[in-house]
């Protein structure tokens, strides 16, 4: 009983922390330095940034470059520098229905409902992207978290239109996987609505970090698209280090594959539907040196994948973003047991479903509404005898974006938004349902 | 211009049953205040077959004078009192490209009345009226074509110009009026065949712009009508 | 419990989403292209969205970005187009329009908004024919007829070229088609603005003309003019055969880019065929008798 709650509780601190680090980095590429490099205003690439519309998603895909005789940096004034920062100074409330609190009786002895709220501000993106040349382009991303403490997100080049085929385009370095319903680019920033759960879920008691398609990994990735980009395919080999940089996990590598088609369907708009897959290995277990993990010395690879179908529907002012996802993990990872050790008796590989539908209303070019509810799952619990509904989530987040103005030097976006989500079975102490929700209003701005 | 004197008469009878009570002349002179800016010799090296028929290079045509300080190249119209005359013309007006330079400098014609363009060069020149209200055309015109023919469907001031040879500069006026004559070197004007009315006079020039004057007209009279410009410094 | 009535609350918000979406207007300007009919009303939120930046909110090309970029928007107001199926002078056709937007103008500013769906081009076309009145008092203007293609040739090319030098396409382009004749450095548009001519040995094997990167539209540039520019209109004194064999010569000035004209001429040991007839005197009269299709 005792280790069940130990590991509920382990999971709910890496949720914790995994939701400290999300919120903190948010970032997106919205960036004013393309804006300024060709001026036209965010509207153009973005149905409201950062979620791009299907020019920029073009433009993207050209790496970077509107394919007009222009692109190449040669034809800026030399005083420009593709630089962008994005931050978003905010009040939140964040709520959590069943905190784990101390009494007389002892550590954790009850639960109790905490709410904190007050004013704040959210971690600084600096963007840097562009062309270094016509078909070579690059993007660096140092991100911060709201203290200050830099990471690099994204660093990358890509060789462009190889071939002078614009269906064969070779990226290198840490980027965000192909995903077009993009976690970059996310209309929700708050705490509880930031970021996609089914692109980081892992089921109660799993001690797999590797597989999260929303995490930029480190990899080498071909992609190609139709000139109008309404086909496109990508193919990424990536290192099993979850994007974190210095080897430290192992020799392992993952593969993130996708592809997606788009076609019209008279006045509604442009509909496109596509799969991904994301299957690789990774480590279970460390060499150690003196009781300490060596870096880099990962053992006993074990698998995982995560595939799925997706669907971006618009009916003129409306569109719904969809996503599906079927998953599943070693039982090794399912019970964090290293490959040297023997499973638990009945241990089984943990599977899940889930799904997302996110519908934008965009009223015009500087007003966006948002709702998006998601749901997960589990299949197949790792150990029997688990309550099958344990780690399931339900979230729902709704949100409204205005944009005072359109710009091509700046962007500028008033952020409101209600998060709320519960998790089956991970309270602290009881075990019971954990929700907790975040409202948030803030000036989200990008120069 | 006695061609244009016919064409008026045969409108001015279509269009005016008053000119059975005996009709009045507008005349006039244009003149300039002030001192003109002094033009400029044409560089014509770079069309050869236009700059030898020059023996001393020609002059940009902008400011045009004459004795007595008076000034060519103007444009007196009616531009009220008058009825509008739908019916253009068949008579035709003629723009020739020649040496390298427009004839006249300044062609007024009526809305819809046929235009012929013709290069008397051996040179292509392209004829490009930058019309703002009327259709901006542009159309090349090599050596021993035969005459372009166009016409403009709406009343305006267009300036004409021809890419290849940058210093061609013309204009056409084109008027719903059959009531206009343009200044001659003398600076004088006639405009006959008015039948009794209050009218208002317009003069234009390319450079020094417009200005106007009320006339009245009450029998076969000839009334005097001058207009003096104000030289521009630069 | 509180569950509930969360959920509840986000279905009555999603429910509230769909209501706000059935917005219609009444309409204003059409555009027709093939069986696509494109309605100025939807274009408005379009046009807000891609284009006003530059070509501005009145369509008079002066958008807050207009004065950074070169060469200058496309004032709409004076419904003047530069690639035309049409007689110069005459507007354009939706179709015309509608390819341009798709294919944008690689010297230039304006991207290929090929990425947009069909129905959003032919909306913004029918949106842009709202800035000036000529688009409701002017009659269809008559479309240039392409006649189909005879062989390349060295023949044909020669022939391109005597025309080349006939209708003194060197005195803007130059003798190499490299956008540096005698006139050159004078040419402006008809806003006054300094504009270059077309530099044909530019670019790689992917250079693309203004108007379209196919044989058919070379013919179309130089037999309608690219209005608002320089460049005439040749409609009027070019034969249509006469027309193809410059096509064919234009396309030997691309040294750069691979095509059947480069080989031909490369065949033939990269010389052209010497002259066939005394250059024409310049009192007899050179030109057709016959007007050219697309003149009027």
């Amino acid at each position: 009983m005792s280790s069940r709650i130990f590991a509920v509780l382990q999971s709910v601190i890496c949720a914790m922390l995994l939701l400290v680090v999300l919120c903190a980095s948010t970032p997106s590429h919205a960036i004013p330095a393309f804006a300024r490099k060709y001026g036209m205003p965010c509207s153009a690439c973005h149905e409201a940034w950062p979620k791009l519309n299907n020019f920029g998603q073009t433009f993207k895909d050209n790496g970077y470059q509107l394919m007009n005789d222009r692109d190449a940096p040669i034809w800026q004034n030399p005083a420009y520098w593709p630089i962008t920062f994005r931050i978003t100074p905010n009040w939140h409330r964040e709520s959590t229905n069943k905190v784990g609190v101390d009494t007389a009786a002892g550590p954790n002895a009850v639960e109790q409902s905490i709410a904190s709220h007050g004013f704040d501000f959210s971690g600084l993106d600096f963007h840097t992207g562009g062309t270094l040349y016509k078909n070579i382009s690059f993007y660096v991303l140092p991100s911060s978290n709201q203290y200050g403490a830099f990471h690099f997100e994204t660093v990358m080049a890509r060789l462009d239109n190889l071939l002078g085929s614009s269906w064969l385009n070779l990226k290198l370095g840490k980027f965000e996987l192909d995903n077009i319903i993009s976690e970059k680019r996310i209309l929700t920033i708050s705490n509880n609505g930031g970021f996609y759960r089914l692109y980081h879920f892992a089921p109660v008691g799993d001690s797999n970090a590797f597989g999260a398609i929303g995490d930029n990994q480190l990899g080498l990735e071909v992609m190609g698209h139709s000139k109008n980009d309404r086909d496109r395919y990508s193919v990424a080999v990536l290192s099993s280090n979850d994007g974190q940089p210095g080897l430290p996990a192992g020799n392992s590598y993952s593969t993130f594959l996708t592809a997606s088609h788009a076609f019209e369907a008279g006045k509604l708009g442009v509909q496109r539907v596509g799969a991904y897959a994301f299957l690789g290995e990774a480590p279970t277990y460390f060499l150690t040196s003196n009781g300490a993990t060596i870096p880099g010395s990962g053992l006993g690879s074990k698998s995982f994948n995560r595939e799925g179908i997706f669907g971006l529907f618009y009916v003129k002012a409306l569109d719904f973003s969809v996503f599906f996802q079927h998953g599943s993990d070693d039982a090794h990872f399912g019970t964090n047991t290293p490959a040297n050790q023997p499973l638990p008796t009945g241990a089984r590989a943990p599977s899940w479903n889930g799904a997302f539908v996110e519908t934008h209303y965009t009223a015009n070019p500087q007003l966006i509404f948002i709702e998006r509810s998601e749901f997960v799952r589990v299949a197949t619990q790792a150990l029997p005898g688990t309550p099958s509904n344990l780690g399931n989530i339900d979230a729902h987040t709704v949100g409204v974006r205005w944009y005072p103005i359109m710009s091509s030097r700046a962007g500028f976006a008033w952020h409101n938004e209600f998060s709320w989500v519960r998790q089956r079975g991970v309270a602290p102490v009881s075990g019971t349902d954990l929700s907790s929700n975040s409202v948030m209003t803030g000036f989200d701005f990008d120069f | 211009m006695s061609i244009k004197q016919t064409s008026m008469v045969a409108a001015l009878l279509m269009a005016c049953p008053a000119l059975m009570f005996g009709a009045g002349t507008v005349k006039g002179k244009v003149t300039f205040t002030g001192t003109p800016v002094k033009q400029k010799p044409i560089d014509m090296s770079k069309e050869p077959s236009c700059a030898k028929q020059y023996p001393t290079p020609p002059t940009t045509q902008t400011i045009v004078t004459g004795e007595g300080d008076t000034l060519e190249n103007v444009v007196v119209y009616i531009s009220a009192g008058a009825p509008d005359e739908t019916t253009a013309p068949t008579q035709a007006v003629t723009f020739e490209q020649k040496g390298c330079r427009y004839m006249p400098h300044v062609l007024a014609m009526r809305v819809n009345q046929e235009l012929k363009v013709v290069n008397s060069d051996q040179t292509s020149h392209n004829i490009h009226p930058l019309a703002k209200v009327n259709r901006e055309w542009n159309k090349s015109q090599p050596p021993g074509t035969p005459p372009l023919s166009e016409k403009f469907d709406k009343e305006e001031f267009i300036s004409v110009k021809c890419n290849v040879h940058p210093w061609m500069r013309g204009y056409f006026a084109v008027l719903k009026t059959s009531h206009y004559d343009v200044s001659k070197d003398n600076g004088s004007f006639a405009l006959p065949n008015l039948p009794p009315g209050k009218y208002t006079l317009t003069a234009w020039h390319e450079d020094y712009g417009t200005q106007t004057a009320d006339v009245m007209i009450a029998g076969s009279e000839t009334k005097n009508v001058n207009f003096a410009f104000k030289a521009k410094a630069f | 419990m509180r569950t509930k009535i969360f959920q509840g609350m986000f279905v009555a918000i999603g429910v509230a989403f769909l209501a706000a979406a059935s917005l219609c207007g009444a309409q204003e300007m059409e555009s027709h292209i093939g069986s696509l009919t494109g309605h100025s009303n939807d274009g408005t939120k379009l046009y807000k969205r891609y284009c006003f930046y530059c070509h501005g909110q009145y369509g008079d090309g002066a958008g807050e970005n207009a004065a950074w970029i070169e060469p200058k928007p496309r004032d709409f107001t004076a419904a003047t187009f530069k690639c035309r199926s049409t007689t110069t002078g005459f507007l354009p056709t939706d179709e015309d329009l509608y390819k341009s937007i798709a294919r944008g103008f690689s010297n230039s500013n304006m991207p290929p908004w090929a990425p947009l769906s069909n129905q959003n081009r032919a909306d913004l076309v029918a949106y842009i024919k709202t800035f000036s009145p000529r688009w409701k008092t002017e009659k269809p203007a008559e479309v240039l007829v392409v006649p189909s293609e005879p062989p390349v040739n060295i023949e044909s090319i020669s022939h391109g070229h005597e025309l080349f030098e006939k209708l003194e396409c060197w005195k803007c382009h130059g003798q190499e088609g490299r956008g540096d004749g005698p006139s050159a450095s004078t040419l402006t548009d008809s806003k006054d603005q300094p504009i270059r001519p077309y530099n044909f040995a530019g670019g790689a094997n992917d250079s693309r003309f203004k108007c379209g990167s196919e044989n058919a539209d070379i013919y179309k540039i130089f037999m309608t003019g690219v209005d608002g520019t320089p460049m005439p209109s040749f409609g009027d004194v070019i034969k249509p055969n006469d027309a193809w064999d410059l096509v064919h010569f234009l396309r030997t000035l691309q040294v750069n880019r691979k095509s059947k004209e480069n080989e031909v001429l490369k065949a033939a040991g990269g010389k052209l065929l010497p002259e066939k007839p005394a250059p024409p005197a310049p009192e007899a009269p050179a030109a057709p008798d016959a007007k050219a299709p697309g003149s009027r």
